[in-house]
Order: structure tokens, then C-alpha cells, then sequence
């Protein structure tokens, strides 16, 4: 479905990704993992189109986007969910959701796809008149995917779904990923949260520096010593012991 | 000497609706601040522009007024669009108004102002031309105590209502509206969205100037057509947006109608030569004991 080759990107003369080269396969969830400063949301934004790349090139669905706009490569299926503090606070949840749907031309889908969103999240048809700067921080997640999911995507590409969210919430919202590719859209997930996310996805990619450091299949990663080494620090047992010393 | 309630009540109907004039142009200037977060200054002379094509379709090609209004509104977004597209391009892609690049921005609007009224010294000369429009159909409206309000006042008032509630329905109640609002909250998620920002941006423009177009031919034949008039009024709706917090659509308007009756008041009770400072008091006092502008909360939100 996407495959990345020898990407080079960055800001004006700061070269930040050196070298990316990443399949996701069609149907499937792949993760990519990494922590702060490493590359992550620089991938997302020069596979959505919000940087140009240096070198490299990016193709989806069998065509070449390395040089089409947001926009257009919106209008293929490539759609990227933004992070949960990027739904626009001073609008409503509708109206938030309508604007996910924006580059669609086809309106009675586009209704249809709506009410099927709020059957996805009930909660959001409870708020729709709400604005969504007064939701919880897991509605908010749950309308940014939405969001995503009224551009009628063929893959999804989600930005840390469970930042700053409470660990009963995080599963919740993987739970709901969880549903989205199996309705048939391809995932792809950029977390911090390596555990929840090597649980939830078939295949991994590892990002340090901005290169691929490690690759794998998510059930041999969680297993791999060096995973576990430099991410997942121990078991949970450890942690809470760690905790009350 | 008594009170004249009746002339205080005419001074207030004046100034609302100088002043709904005044909200007229601050509008733009909040669209386009919201959207690019920039303040353009070159809003005044777009203003007179809109003025100038006015009165051009009106006395020369010889439209009747309502269709001079609508024909230099469009000029005037286009020609906004056209200085959009030549000129600010460039620095709002380099960054918004916070960067060096919205600096640069700053001085770009202050050097189209004076690019432009030479470029107006030099196509409609010197002169400060009137405005005379057939304005008969309209009614004079009559209160009571006999304040009789000009047939251009009634016509202002009207006019400005309607441009007010299609900019609301077009911000509140279409997909393109719903485009707008985004790009103005963020660029970045806009994009994200799918929405051609560039276009949006060129899209507020035009709208901004087209509004600033229809304020110059409605104050056309309350006062004369003249190149110069543009730096006043954009004193004046600066003041407006600033009273009513900048950035906030309807704070500009209300913001407008302040400045006006403000304005009017003080050059009927305290002296009338000095008619144009008040509007900068109001906008002293405002900026002292209320920096954020009286409806300013839309523009925390953005924040």
C-alpha cells in the first residue's frame, strides 16, 4: 500500500530523516516507534505532504506522491489523523468532522460516512453541537480519528493516539484501531507507547536519529532483548516496585 | 441652555452608522488577521480603491449605484487577490505573523500603501471628487423629534446588515466558510484537512478588500472620493478592531459602531475640529483598561 525509499527530509538546511526505507502492506497495522526528536512526526509530515523531500520517493497505491501536494495526496486515501490537541477547539464536533471530509465530493456518502462515524463513537453524536475545545481528552482522540475516517481513507496514518491519556482510555482507543483496519483500512501507528503498540500491530519499524534502527515483525520485537533493552525498561512489576522505593 | 435629547439621539444614529462603515473595513482587517496574522496596512488604500472604481463605474460607464457597489466590490477583490498573489506570497509562506517574516510583511503592506496611492495619484488624479448617486428610491427615514436621516445614511445601513449576514452565513453555514475558519485557527491542520490553503488565503483577501470596497463606495456620497482618504479610515478601523478585540468578527463590528458614536459624540459635545482624535482616545482607553479588546475572545481561543 505505501512504500517509502530512501527518503531524505527536513527543515530548510536540517536534514532530520537520513535515509527511511519502510513498507506497509495492505490491510495490515504496522507501528512505527521511536522516542522524542527522532524522526517520527518528520516521516508523517513528508509521507502527507507538509515537506518536501530531499531525496527519495514516496509511493502509494502504485503511484508516485513524492511530488503531489496535501491535498491531493488527501484525495488518493492517504489521509494522516492529527494529533488529539490539533481538533479545532473553537469549532463544534460536526462541524470538526464535516471538515475531515473536505476534498470528498460525493455528499450523500459523505452522510452516510458521518452517521457511521458517530455509530463507530457514540459519545461524538451525544457532543456533536459541542465545541470540541470542551470534550475529554480521549472524545478528543476519538473525534481527531474520526476526523480521519470521513475522508473515506485507504490508509490511516495516526500520530501518537494515546499521548497524554489515561492507560483505561489507551486501550480503548487501540481497541477502536483495532476495528478500523478490520473494516479494511491500512494502519499505520507513530507511538511512544512501544508495548501497547507492538500488542496492537503485526509488523514494527524502530526510528532513532532518523534512521530505520530496527524492523521486525511486532511479535519477535517485543521479545527482542534490545527492545526491551532501551524501551520497554523492564516489566510492569519492576516499575511499580521501582515506584514505592 | 437644556439638554437637547433629540440631537443626542441623532448624533447616536449618526455615529452607529459611520460607525457600522468603520466595522465594515475592520472586518478585513480581522479576516485578514485571523488568517494570516498579519496586520495589513495597506487596507485603507483598498478602501479608496474600492471608492475610486465606485465612482468610475458610476459617473463614467454610468451603472446605476447598486450595481457600481457590487461591480467595485469584485474589482477590488480581484486587485486584492492580484497584490496577494504578486506580492505577500512569498513572506506568508516563509512564516506567519510572528516570525521575522511577518516583519518583513509589515513593511511589504506599509510600502503597497504608498505604492498604491501613487499608483491612484497617478490614474485618478488629485482632485477630491463627489459622489453623486441617484439615491431617490431610497426612503428618507424620519424619527421621532425630527431627525431626518439622508437617503446615503439609510442606504449605508442597509447595505452593511446584508454584508454582515452574508459573511456570517458564508463563515457559519458553508463547506468554504468551514475551509476558512480552519485555515484562520491552522495552517498545518488545514492542510491536513485537504484544503488548498494557499487558495483559502487568496480567498480572505478578496473577501477583505471586496468588503473594504463596498465601505469606500458607501461613504462615497457622504463625503468626497479623494486618493488620500484611505490612511484615515484605516486609523479608524484599526481602532475599531483593536476596541473590539482583534480578531473577533463581530467585535470588529461592534468595535466599529463604538468609534463611531464615540466620534460623533465628542465632535458634537466637546469640539467638532477635532473630530478625528476621539476614535484614537476610545482606542487609548480601550488599550489601558482592557488590552484584549472588549469582545476579544475569540482571539484567546486561537491561542
Amino acid at each position: 500500500m505505501l512504500e517509502i525509499k530512501g527518503v531524505h527530509a527536513g527543515y530548510g538546511n536540517l536534514k532530520i530523516l537520513r535515509g527511511i526505507d519502510m513498507q506497509v502492506p495492505s490491510g495490515g497495522i504496522v507501528t512505527l516507534l521511536g522516542g522524542n526528536g527522532t524522526g517520527k512526526s518528520t516521516l508523517l509530515k513528508a509521507i502527507s505532504g507538509l515537506i518536501p523531500l530531499m531525496e527519495g520517493e514516496i509511493i502509494f497505491d502504485g503511484v508516485s506522491v513524492s511530488k503531489l501536494k496535501p491535498h491531493e495526496r488527501m484525495r488518493l486515501g492517504l489521509v494522516q489523523v492529527t494529533q488529539a490537541k490539533e481538533a479545532y477547539p473553537a469549532m463544534t464536533v460536526e462541524e470538526n468532522l464535516v471538515l475531515g471530509a473536505y476534498t470528498r465530493k460525493d455528499r450523500e456518502a459523505t452522510k452516510a460516512d458521518l452517521q457511521k462515524v458517530y455509530d463507530f463513537f457514540p459519545v461524538l453524536r451525544e457532543r456533536r453541537k459541542q465545541l470540541s475545545g470542551t470534550l475529554s481528552g480521549g472524545e478528543v482522540q476519538m473525534l481527531v480519528i474520526g476526523r480521519g475516517l470521513m475522508a473515506s481513507p485507504k490508509m490511516l496514518m495516526l500520530d501518537e493516539p494515546s499521548a497524554a491519556l489515561a492507560p483505561k482510555v489507551v486501550l480503548e482507543i487501540f481497541a477502536n484501531i483495532n476495528r478500523i483496519a478490520k473494516s479494511g483500512v491500512t494502519v499505520l501507528v507513530v507511538e511512544q507507547n512501544v508495548r501497547m503498540a507492538l500488542i496492537l500491530a503485526q509488523y514494527g519499524y524502530i526510528i532513532r536519529d532518523g534512521v530505520i534502527m530496527m524492523k521486525g515483525e511486532a511479535k519477535k520485537l517485543i521479545s527482542d532483548p534490545a527492545v526491551k533493552e532501551s524501551f520497554l525498561g523492564g516489566s510492569v512489576s519492576d516499575t511499580t516496585k521501582a515506584l514505592r522505593n | 441652555m437644556g439638554f437637547d435629547f433629540n440631537s443626542l439621539l441623532a448624533f447616536i444614529i449618526f455615529g452607529v452608522t459611520i460607525g457600522v462603515v468603520y466595522g465594515i473595513v475592520a472586518l478585513g482587517i480581522s479576516l485578514i488577521y485571523s488568517g494570516l496574522d498579519i496586520v495589513h496596512f495597506a487596507h485603507g488604500e483598498m478602501y479608496m480603491f474600492g471608492a475610486f472604481f465606485g465612482l468610475v463605474l458610476a459617473h463614467n460607464v454610468g451603472v446605476p449605484y447598486p450595481v457600481a457597489l457590487i461591480g467595485a466590490m469584485i474589482l477590488t477583490a480581484i486587485l486584492g487577490m492580484l497584490v496577494e498573489r504578486v506580492f505577500y506570497r512569498r513572506l506568508t509562506r516563509a512564516g506567519g505573523g510572528y516570525t521575522v517574516a511577518g516583519m518583513g510583511m509589515i513593511i511589504c503592506g506599509f510600502g503597497m500603501s504608498v505604492a498604491l496611492v501613487n499608483a491612484a495619484y497617478f490614474f485618478f488624479g488629485a482632485e477630491a471628487e463627489p459622489f453623486r448617486a441617484n439615491l431617490d428610491y431610497i426612503p428618507r427615514l424620519t424619527f421621532p423629534g425630527d431627525i431626518n436621516v439622508p437617503e446615503s445614511y439609510v442606504l449605508t445601513a442597509i447595505i452593511s446588515v446584508l454584508l454582515m449576514a452574508g459573511l456570517h452565513y458564508f463563515l457559519r453555514h458553508t463547506k468554504t466558510g468551514l475551509a476558512v475558519r480552519a485555515v484562520a485557527h491552522n495552517k498545518d491542520i488545514a492542510y491536513l484537512m485537504g484544503i488548498n490553503v494557499p487558495l483559502m488565503i487568496s480567498l480572505i483577501f478578496g473577501l477583505a478588500c471586496g468588503l473594504a470596497a463596498a465601505a469606500g463606495v458607501l461613504i462615497g456620497p457622504m463625503q468626497s472620493v479623494q486618493v488620500e482618504m484611505g490612511y484615515l479610515m484605516l486609523m479608524k478601523a484599526f481602532a475599531a478592531a483593536v476596541v473590539g478585540g482583534f480578531g473577533s468578527l463581530p467585535g470588529a463590528i461592534l468595535g466599529g459602531i463604538m468609534v463611531g458614536i464615540f466620534e460623533n459624540l465628542g465632535a458634537a459635545y466637546i469640539s467638532a475640529s477635532h473630530k478625528d482624535i476621539y476614535a484614537f482616545l476610545l482606542l487609548i482607553l480601550v488599550l489601558m483598561f482592557r488590552p484584549s479588546g472588549l469582545f476579544g475572545v475569540e482571539a484567546k481561543v486561537k491561542a
